[in-house]
């Protein structure tokens, strides 16, 4: 039972942590993404759609993160070039999204592919308890929980890291050491779409082999919710997305043992976990947050409003 | 401060003026103003007095240029819209001179209504609200336009212009249990449903029956996703029914595709409804319930065109079944033997001659009570206000 | 920067606002192509489907503005986005950001409807709406409040709690409609009992046009009334400019922070009011679901600007009601309308930014 949900959790947590992990490489730059939904859904579509043309999923991963990644360049276009409110750009980037997706997804409803399979690996997924929870997934499940590791390497180890940070805290100290803080927005942004693209297509190509109008059914936005849970820290990201993963698995796991409890309630526990941590840590929170994203969410709207 | 504001509340307040004249505009260009304020609510009232002057020339639902048709989900979904669509069709092929207005996704709240409306504005006089949450919008619609003739799909009211129709597909449903109780070889079986209406009680018990008459000891487990399709929900479902041990699983959802391949990737056997979605699971597929409207739908119409449908049995809650061939049982998977095929043949055919029928008392729910008493067969409409599950269903009702 | 202490939402010099600033001839032409910009973008994603652009639009006109019964829908569909704008716009004169009008919504019409259920019909209707009203608009305060006490007691950022809570205030309406609010002859489906004829906003003519409508730009004139012509909407401005400034001032910031959340919370309630009591006639799961969010982004549209806001509804709630067309007419999805909505944004977003750029 106990193994069941927590395979159940990665299983269903691992396209929101994708997503997750972009959105924190855009608001270390000091971007906040809620386009995060559409990069997603435009992923899990592209995904689909490439896999359904070319027979090969690799070739899905790619479009859909090419697809995430194209309508998170339309945010920071708006956002870096333009200068709009970023909460406004990342709604507008949602509903391009669902309209686009939905638009051309039509034809693609009833195609029948042959995506990522779940490849166990040799001896490791034969451990009783962890091999069934942590081996036994797809490719792009494997990937997840590393990617995090190589980013938070990226954030604190890495020049590249050192540079995407100071953009985040106070771009004029990066600028004054010469990089062009637009430019790694653009990249972050960018990059951060691209992730919540692969998110979309694990989605589609691995995990339900379908694609229906709407199918992210809001993961995107969880995914921005989470970034905050975790303290725009990419290890903690993998803590809440399977913690939002496992809240899933249970309620079925106990609805299948007959066990009332209500499902509605279930899936709220993550936001209120979310909520809960900020109230514990708020200050440090408010320590935690790049420098930039506080005109975000402090309303003005935009990190360069403060700047210029 | 004072004077950059001066042009803007100007503007606005222009356009408040636009919005309120418009609104009393609205009333002034409506057919009938005041007369269908909602006091004098109830439907039977407006349609009653209407009949008396039309009634001789034309009856509610004649006359007009097209048919409507509303759809929960999209039309390929290899399930229940993809089975009201091809139904749909059929109208279009014996109606050639009808335009068939359709939309998809229509959600089941308000919008439903709007929807109607614009197909009424269209020219349809016909309108099959094919889902179950459209039953609602529909009677709404329905008072509004006496002279409209609504066919709802599966629901349990009905207004003077509204009738509805389904199946007792739980007919099928109870003959694949009895497949899946052959089949399985763990005896436990998944049930994955959207909502606890009586149907999909009516199809878990049947299905259950149906397994444990050739397998006392089958269980089914059952759960709820509270959506007609979302596959996210349904890929961990199966996911999280198997772990259980679970080897059959079927489902009453919308959309079946992502199921029956999960399953079939999970190296599970599964069984259909709504539509023959053999083709997803080459290996698992037993076999599966499926609609076939086309022939019932274009009955329906007819009646409403020539004048009969009214006081015919199409204005109440009509039901039809297997007899009819409006349910069909699915064909059979490769693996299933030759023996479960013909047992299951010789089954429907007793079930068409009356001398079977699955929910013949004694039946007992999940709490030992018993709910039909020995001997005693109910009629479709109390079948159909089942609130319980029966003996040998793991899992609760969500209350 | 004295005109940010004073504008402190750098939207507000934006929008309409520009209008008025600008030459009208070259202002009149960029609004112009910011209208048919989107029409001809959307016009090539229609011919890339071998839709016919004329015959969709038309049909998309004649469903929206063609008929008295497509206005109606426009109206009874502008008027909960008028509402959850002004739940953004109020909070950002004091430089609050509250994405919350989605949850605040939810949490009205749940209100209203737990009010409905316990009134019945035991008052006639001149006693009953009014009630249900502050029903509503108690609900959507209740969970703005608890985004005001967040953000004043325990320094939780109110763009982020406001955010969470709307997923919270979904959900809670959900558990609602699937429990205790169940209605005992649905045969188990997930809605309410129908509201009694007592708590329904009277229909006009044969539309669905409620006279609830009449709320929203009400509210919305109050809200403008109250902001510009009143002392305490001068006091909004100076805590928003700057709150150090206005404690020293001997404003009790917190305070005014907190009731600024609780009126814009009562005003999205009110919408959800609207939708259960005037348009669905009982709560349902979907119940206002994205209103909140279009609201949001009507508000940001002119600025936060209260009567601008009317005009901006108005607008998207004609692209909402147009996608039935799309979808009928042309056999495609209804969503797909969201591309244009989207673009006419984009052009404003973009439009936006040239001049604070440069």
């Amino acid at each position: 039972m106990l193994e069941a949900i927590l395979a159940g959790a990665i299983r269903s947590g691992t396209s929101v942590l994708f997503a997750c992990l972009g959105e924190t490489v855009s608001e270390r730059a000091g971007i906040v993404n809620l386009g995060t939904e559409g990069s997603m859904l435009g992923g899990a579509l592209a995904a689909f759609a490439a896999t359904a043309y070319t027979g090969n999923p690799y070739a899905g991963v790619l479009a859909g993160a090419a697809a995430g990644a194209i309508f998170a360049l339309l945010h920071a276009w708006l956002v870096v070039t333009r200068n709009a409110n970023q909460l406004v750009s990342g709604l507008v980037v949602m509903i391009l999204a669902q309209g686009v997706t939905a638009f051309f997804g039509r034809t693609f409803v009833d195609k029948q592919i042959v995506g990522l399979n779940t490849q166990p690996i040799p001896f490791l997924s034969d451990i009783p308890f962890v091999g069934p929870i942590l081996f036994q997934h797809d490719i792009l499940t494997y990937l997840a929980v590393p990617l995090a590791i190589a980013l938070w390497y990226g954030f604190y180890r890495t020049k590249w890291g050192l540079v995407l940070r100071a953009v985040g805290e106070r771009d004029d100290v990066a600028y004054a050491s010469g990089y062009n803080p637009d430019r790694v927005r653009y990249a972050a942004v960018t990059l951060g779409g691209a992730l919540a693209g692969i998110g979309g297509a694990q989605l589609s190509v691995a995990y339900t082999l379908n694609w229906v109008e709407e199918m992210t059914q809001g993961r995107g936005l969880v995914a921005v919710a989470l970034v905050i849970f975790a303290a725009w820290s990419p290890l903690r990201a993998i803590l809440g997305c399977y913690l939002f993963g496992g809240a899933t698995a249970l309620q079925l796991a106990l609805q299948a043992q007959g066990i009332p409890i209500s499902p509605f309630f279930l899936s709220m526990v993550p936001y209120l976990l979310t909520l809960f941590v900020l109230l514990l840590v708020a200050q440090k929170q408010r320590y935690a947050m790049p420098e930039g994203l506080r005109a975000v969410f402090e309303g003005k709207g935009n990190y360069s409003t403060q700047n210029r | 401060m004072k004077t950059r504001k001066k042009l803007l509340p100007f503007l606005s307040l222009v356009l408040i003026f636009a919005f309120v004249i418009s609104a009393c505009a609205a009333p002034a260009a409506a057919p009938a103003p005041g007369a269908e304020a909602p006091a004098a609510a109830e439907p039977t009232e407006a349609p009653a007095a209407e009949a008396s002057v039309t009634e001789a020339e034309m009856a509610p639902g004649m006359g007009g240029s097209a048919i409507g048709f509303l759809y929960v989900g999209p039309c390929d979904d290899y399930g229940y819209n993809q089975a009201a669509c091809a139904g749909a069709d059929a109208v279009g092929t014996a109606f050639p001179d009808m335009e068939i207005l359709e939309a998809e996704n229509v959600p089941e709240n308000q919008e439903a209504e709007r929807v109607m409306e614009t197909m009424i504005r269209q020219g349809a006089k016909i309108i099959f609200p094919t889902s179950y949450g459209h039953l609602d919008p529909a009677l709404e619609v329905a008072k509004r336009h006496p002279d409209v003739v609504f066919l709802h799909q599966g629901g349990q009211k009905t207004a003077e212009n509204l009738g509805t129709y389904f199946g007792t597909i739980w007919e099928t449903v109870y003959l694949s249990g009895v497949a899946a109780g052959h089949m399985s070889e763990t005896g436990k079986l998944g049930y994955i449903v959207a909502f606890p209406i009586p149907q999909v009680l009516l199809n878990i018990n049947a299905f259950t029956l149906g397994a444990r008459s050739v397998n006392p000891d089958a269980t089914t487990t059952v759960v709820f996703t509270a959506s007609w399709c979302d596959p996210g929900q349904q890929a961990e479902a199966v996911n999280s029914l198997v772990a259980q041990d679970v080897d059959v699983i079927t489902q009453h959802q919308d959309c079946t595709k992502t199921i029956i391949e999960t399953a079939e990737r999970a190296g599970v056997m599964s069984v259909g409804y709504h539509a023959d979605a053999s083709t997803l699971a080459p290996e698992g597929w037993i076999t599966g319930s499926m609609w076939d409207w086309s022939e019932l739908y274009a009955k329906i119409v007819a009646s409403v065109e020539d004048g009969t449908w009214a006081g015919g049995p199409y204005s109440g809650n009509y039901r039809t079944g297997v007899s009819e061939g409006s349910v069909k049982l699915a064909p059979f998977g490769k693996n299933v033997p030759q023996a479960v095929q013909d047992e299951i043949a010789a089954l429907q055919a007793q079930l068409l001659s009356g001398e079977f029928f699955p929910f013949e008392g004694p039946i007992v729910d999940q709490n030992g009570v018993e709910q039909i008493a020995a001997g005693v067969r109910l009629s479709v409409g109390e079948l159909e206000s089942t609130n319980y599950l029966i003996e040998g269903v793991v899992g609760t009702i969500p209350q | 920067m004295q005109e940010t202490i004073a504008l402190p939402n750098s939207a507000s010099s934006t929008g309409l606002e520009r209008l008025r600033r600008s030459l009208p001839w070259a202002t009149l032409l960029r609004w112009l192509l910011l209208a048919l910009g989107p029409l001809a973008i959307f016009a090539l994603f229609l011919l890339t489907v071998g839709a016919d652009p004329i015959k969709t639009y038309s049909a998309m006109y004649f469903s929206a503005l063609g008929d008295s019964f497509g206005l109606a829908e426009v109206m009874i569909r502008a008027a909960p986005f008028i509402l959850g704008g002004l739940a953004t716009a109020l909070p950002a004169r004091t430089r609050l950001v509250n994405v919350g009008a989605e949850g605040q919504i939810a949490l009205g019409a749940l209100a209203t409807t737990f009010a409905a259920m316990a009134i019945g019909d035991r008052f006639p209707a001149w006693v009953t709406l009014p009630a249900l009203l502050v029903a509503g608009a108690a609900g959507g305060a209740l969970w703005a409040g608890v985004a005001g006490l967040l953000r004043t007691r325990l320094a939780v950022n109110e763009t982020i709690s406001t955010l969470l809570l709307n997923y919270v205030g979904a959900l809670v309406l959900i558990f609602c409609v699937h429990t205790v609010l169940k209605d005992p002859e649905s045969f188990n489906w997930p809605f309410s009992p129908p509201f009694a004829d007592a708590a329904r906003w009277v229909t006009i003519g044969g539309t669905r046009l409620h006279w609830g409508v009449i709320v929203a730009p009400i509210a919305a004139l109050l809200v403008w009334y109250f902001l510009t012509r009143t002392h305490w909407g001068l006091h909004l401005r100076v805590v928003g400019g700057n709150p150090e400034a206005a404690r020293r001032a001997g404003f009790n910031v917190e305070r005014i922070q907190v009731l600024v959340f609780l009126a814009a919370g009562a005003l999205a309630g009110m919408a959800g009011m609207l939708e259960v009591a005037g348009v669905e006639g009982r709560l349902r799961p979907t119940t206002g679901v994205g209103f909140g969010y279009v609201g949001f982004l009507a508000a940001w549209m002119v600025g936060q600007h209260p009567l601008g806001l009317i005009a901006s509804s108005i607008l998207l709630a004609v692209l909402a009601v147009s996608g039935d067309a799309l979808q009928i007419t042309a056999r495609l999805p209804a969503s797909s309308v969201n591309i244009l909505m989207a673009f006419v944004l984009i052009g404003i977003l973009a439009r936006v930014g040239k001049k604070n750029a440069a």
